[in-house]
């Protein structure tokens, strides 16, 4: 199958650890990494029920001539064909429109905020808003560069989790490293969860390819981030909250992200993500 | 509780997904009477903030005012709300005809704003492109919020359209006809109840408001047999001018991307210019509602040479205010400029024909407006009907017809596209429903490819491969490497049959050797009309589409036009 | 009647991502239940009535003949039969006159029809294809007959056909079929086995029908392997 990953370049070294992640992620799971350089500050990308202006700061601008150069060099070091994304619509002359149609896209932990705010800080407005409406998941890298050696799936018993644990096993499948399950309980006790992926069609693929399922007591959400690998790849399900929902009852993610330094991979309630062509590979 | 819930999934299957009129006529009610109250919310500022710097503008630093509003307005556009270039009225066309009629939530109120800080400080442009996207941006975002297919959500930002223009002019009929014929461009029987419902709702809302019958009153006219002769000649007049204020708008624009200055310099220089022409001569300034006023009234009080230059003058003025960094529509400009194409000729008419049976300079002044419009937005039932309705002038119905039929059928032939398309004709993306265009670009190679096809390994002997034609009913076998599973080439059975009929050659040859390695292919980034571009230059019917080198399917000629036809009825059809 | 995506996609002979698309743009009649879509059968037949759209709900049969099982030689020489030792005339028609009487499995009503088919065809080009054999049949397809089939019939003395070779006919394959495709695929069928040498020489020891019918079997499974 022909996965394509979006990843949007900035020509800093900065972005240079997003795109080795990008090209990592890629890499590993047998997947085409997709690059387009920005040549405005801002692009729109259309979803079924929504549109999402992306605003990018100026360091995606920076350096234009030097960007492509920059590309194809970590393109060839990864053993990779380059491969760059034109935009074909414009909305205006100044807005690009980029296609939704791709398998995985990569996000800095912010897209669009300030520079400042780029470390740890909070999950740009739009990467969320993105989440919320794409039909792929989404890898927020970490930071820094860091090679993934194994897969944490964070499953809490909903239908973005059980989202979130297919998408795993797609990932362990392709990648053939180990794939460990995480869960906090919230007032169920651990047959809860397993029977909802015995009821599912999951349940053979979870016996061959999970070794280890972690439970934890419902005040036990800071230790499990703790005991999750550092080097390993989390692969959640993301909730989209409304504003109100969010500072009342705080964002599970931001947390998640404001904790970890993991690279991150997120599933919205839009995902789809089908197991066939993985099993069949 | 059962119970219930069946009703509620009845009710909810019936009214939301498919039978909507009722959903869409409630919500195209709401979205015109936001529209609608965006619209007077503008109007109603502009013209406190117009009184306001009235008494200044006779100072001679007034010329800077201008510029500042233009520089606010940029930052505001660029900076703060990072919207897109232009006036907008594009940007929803093209919303309407490739994505479903999705708006972003700040287009709202982004264009509101900055054409109000244009327009209050003085500079030359309308506020009716702003408030026909904020209006149609409220329509679509009332469809996002209520979760609605992009068919219905279409028709609310057509009822966003309506409502706006409706109530900025007073005048329902032309909202509606607008919406439609600009926007939209499909006059479809579901459609057209919620806009008009929509465009009497921001009609209402305006009137509640600012409580007056039509916004340019003027005495009744008589209209003399002359009358027709007269129009002719200015119809003809009215078709040059619109073709001078489209061409130079252009230029002008295209001028202001080469000048090397950063864009907010521009905006200020191009601000202060504006300042400068309006010192000497004010009614270029501004939306100029007031000066159409006087005109239509007959009440104008200037001199022939003056309101002649005063035409070249609002050309360019509304050029430098639009292309360089100001933000507004060309409608209220066009108003303005028509009026006083129509006194003009008019008064030029008075003087060669001292003693002909005509109407009056109110009539003319009409009239050039009608020409005027219907000349730059090549939409003569929308000028039409705007004209007649912001004027009350439905005694002048005749010759506002001959007016705009000439006028727009002239400036056709010159500049075959007009104003709010020419953008969109140019990068390609003018796509009314039904058409070729709008088909090829909804139908992604996704939907056409074919996969099911068997593929053939290059180290394949022939016999082998005989075999599995004898099998099959393919004409073509993508031929895969071993190694890597990229796809090397094509095997044809057209072009292998000649060999095929000599069993001599069943065991010496491999596919490799017979395989078509030049056959042109595709990839998923081509959209339709490149890949029939490709079969037309290569004259073939199947074209392989590859990607990172591996096989993925075949496309075929025949195939495009099942779907193409499917594609067109479900276009087109009456629902 | 609920009907499911997958489902409407054969019936509209259209993809998955096509219905997807359309169920988005708002041009099909869908109900919504969380995040999986249905159809109702009676709002899609109103709807492509209305639409003047073609909608077969019932599944369509596969395309192309390649789906069909296509009968067989083996099942063809069964029906038809193996007949031995006819004694005729030495001409041609006398010779398609008494063969054609003997196969039972032409009902007797159309006897004289078929023979005169037969006639005419062998008036245009000689069915005999050298070697002794002769492989008569009509040109149109025969309507009274219910399944294709295949007649071996044996001579008592070769006849003067009119061959290719002028060699004398000893062995006629009657091949009648009640639809074209048959036709075809029978006589590439026989034309196969004719062409080994082999065969030929069986044929002359004029066997009987199982003999017959096992020696076709064991040469196709070799030709196809």
């Amino acid at each position: 199958m022909n996965y394509k990953l979006l990843h949007i370049f900035r020509n800093t070294p900065f972005g240079r650890e997003t795109f080795l992640q990008s090209l990592y992620f890629c890499k590993t799971i047998n997947a085409h990494p997709v690059v387009y350089i920005p040549k405005t500050d801002k692009f729109l990308m259309y979803f079924a029920n929504d549109v999402v202006q992306v605003n990018l700061d100026n360091s995606f601008l920076a350096f234009p001539d030097t960007a492509r150069e920059h590309v194809i060099a970590l393109f060839d070091e990864a053993g990779i064909p380059p491969r760059f994304y034109e935009p074909k619509n414009f909305t205006a002359s100044t807005l690009p429109d980029i296609s939704s149609q791709f398998d995985y896209m990569c996000s800095p932990r912010s897209i669009s905020d300030l520079s400042s705010k780029i470390g740890l800080g909070l999950l740009g407005p739009k990467v969320r808003r993105m989440i919320k409406q794409a039909t792929f998941p989404i890898l927020i890298a970490s930071p820094v560069f860091k090679a993934w050696q194994s897969i944490s799936v964070f499953f809490g018993g909903s239908a973005n989790a059980m989202n979130a644990l297919v998408l795993g096993l797609k990932i362990a499948i392709a990648s053939g490293f180990p794939l460990k399950i995480y869960t906090v309980l919230e007032n169920d006790n651990e047959d809860v969860y397993r029977d909802m992926v015995r009821n599912s069609e999951l349940e053979e693929l979870v016996d061959q390819y999970v070794i280890e399922w972690c439970f934890y007591e419902s005040s036990g959400f800071d230790r499990m981030l703790y005991e999750v690998p550092h080097d390993s790849l989390i692969v959640l399900g993301a909730y989209g909250h409304g504003v109100i929902k969010e500072i009342l009852l705080g964002s599970k993610m931001e947390h998640i992200q404001s904790t970890v330094t993991n690279n991150l991979l997120v599933t919205g309630p839009n995902c789809r993500i089908s197991l066939e062509s993985a099993t069949q590979a | 509780m059962n119970r219930l819930k069946r009703i509620y999934n009845l009710f909810y299957a019936k009214f939301f997904l498919f039978d909507d009129r009722l959903v869409l006529m409630t919500a195209g009610a709401v979205v015109g009477v936001f529209a609608g109250g965006a619209a007077v919310a503008l109007r109603l500022s502009l013209a406190s903030v117009l009184e306001f710097f009235a008494p200044y503008r006779q100072y001679a630093w007034a010329f800077i005012l201008p510029g500042i509003g233009a520089l606010c307005s940029f930052l505001f556009l660029d900076k703060v709300v990072r919207e897109g270039a232009g006036h907008g009225v594009p940007e929803v066309i093209y919303a309407v005809s490739r994505r479903g009629g999705l708006l972003r939530f700040r287009s709202t109120f982004s264009r509101l704003v900055s054409s109000f800080l244009t327009i209050a400080s003085g500079g030359s442009a309308g506020p009716e492109a702003p408030v026909v996207m904020s209006g149609s941006a409220i329509g679509s975002n009332i469809g996002k919020f209520l979760g609605l297919n992009d068919r219905q959500r279409m028709t609310l930002v057509g009822c966003g359209t309506a409502g706006a223009i409706a109530s900025i002019f007073h005048a329902p009929v032309a909202g509606l006809i607008f919406s439609v014929e600009i926007i939209l461009g499909e006059w479809k029987f579901i459609n057209i109840i919620p806009i008009a419902i929509a465009a009497v709702a921001g009609a209402q809302i305006s009137e509640a408001i600012i409580p007056e019958k039509e916004l340019f009153q003027h005495h009744p006219f008589d209209i003399f047999a002359g009358d027709i002769l007269g129009s002719i000649g200015l119809a003809l007049f009215t078709a040059l001018i619109s073709v001078i204020f489209t061409r130079t708008l252009r230029r002008v624009g295209a001028l202001a991307k080469r000048t090397p200055v950063s864009p907010w310099l521009r905006a200020l220089i191009g601000g202060c210019a504006v300042g400068t022409i309006g010192i000497f001569m004010p009614i270029v300034l501004g939306e100029g509602y007031h000066p159409i006023m006087e005109m239509v009234s007959g009440t104008f009080p200037m001199a022939f040479w003056l309101i002649f230059l005063g035409v070249f003058l609002k050309i360019f003025v509304t050029a430098i205010t639009l292309g360089w960094g100001g933000s507004g529509g060309i409608f209220a400009p066009c108003l303005v400029l028509g009026s006083l194409t129509g006194v003009v000729f008019y008064k030029a008419m008075m003087f060669v024909f001292p003693n002909a049976a005509v109407t009056s300079e109110g009539a003319y002044a009409l009239l050039g407006m009608a020409g005027i419009m219907s000349g730059v937005m090549q939409a003569p039932l929308s000028s039409i009907f705007l004209i007649a309705e912001i004027t009350g002038g439905y005694e002048a119905i005749l010759l506002l017809l001959l007016v705009s039929s000439i006028s727009s059928t002239l400036s056709h032939i010159i500049e075959p596209s007009s104003f709010y398309f020419k953008d969109l004709i140019e990068r390609g993306e003018f796509m009314r429903p039904g058409t070729d265009a709008r088909i090829l670009s909804d139908l992604s190679l996704n939907e056409i490819i074919d996969t099911s096809y068997i593929t053939v390994s290059e180290n394949m002997v022939f016999r082998e491969f005989i075999n599995i034609i004898r099998n099959s009913n393919r004409n073509h076998y993508p031929v895969i490497s071993d190694e890597t599973g990229d796809y090397l080439g094509m095997v044809r059975v057209s072009s292998i049959r000649k060999y095929a009929l000599d069993p001599a050659f069943y065991d010496m040859i491999f596919l490799n050797q017979i395989m078509d390695t030049d056959m042109v292919t595709a990839s998923f980034d081509d959209d339709l009309h490149d890949v029939l571009e490709f079969m037309e230059t290569f004259n073939i019917d199947h074209i392989p589409v590859v990607e990172h080198h591996r096989f993925s399917g075949m496309i075929s000629k025949a195939r495009i036009l099942d779907l193409y036809r499917r594609e067109l009825i479900m276009q087109t059809n009456i629902q | 009647m609920e009907i499911l995506i997958s489902e409407l996609c054969k019936s509209l002979g259209v993809s998955r991502t096509t219905i997807e698309r359309w169920i988005r743009q708002g041009k099909l009649p869908v109900s919504q239940k969380g995040r999986t879509y249905s159809f109702h059968a009676r709002d899609l037949k109103n709807w492509a009535a209305k639409n003047h759209i073609s909608l077969n709900l019932t599944p369509r049969p596969a395309q192309g003949s390649e789906a069909e099982t296509p009968v067989s030689l083996h099942t063809a020489l069964k029906t038809g039969g193996v007949y031995h030792d006819i004694d005729t005339g030495p001409d041609v028609p006398s010779v398609i006159n008494t063969c054609v009487k003997k196969i039972k499995a032409v009902p007797d009503d159309f006897k004289a029809d078929l023979t005169q088919q037969l006639l005419e065809r062998e008036k245009a080009l000689s069915t005999g294809l050298g070697g002794g054999i002769a492989i008569p049949h009509p040109r149109i397809p025969l309507d009274y007959i219910e399944h294709p089939m295949v007649a071996a019939c044996f001579l008592k003395t070769p006849v003067d056909y009119h061959a290719l070779d002028n060699q004398p006919v000893s062995t006629l394959f009657f091949i009648l079929f009640p639809e074209l495709k048959f036709h075809l695929h029978l006589l590439s069928a026989l034309s196969l086995c004719l062409r080994n040498r082999q065969f030929s020489e069986f044929l002359k020891t004029r066997p009987k029908q199982s003999e017959l019918i096992e020696k076709i079997d064991t040469l196709h499974l070799t030709q196809t392997m």
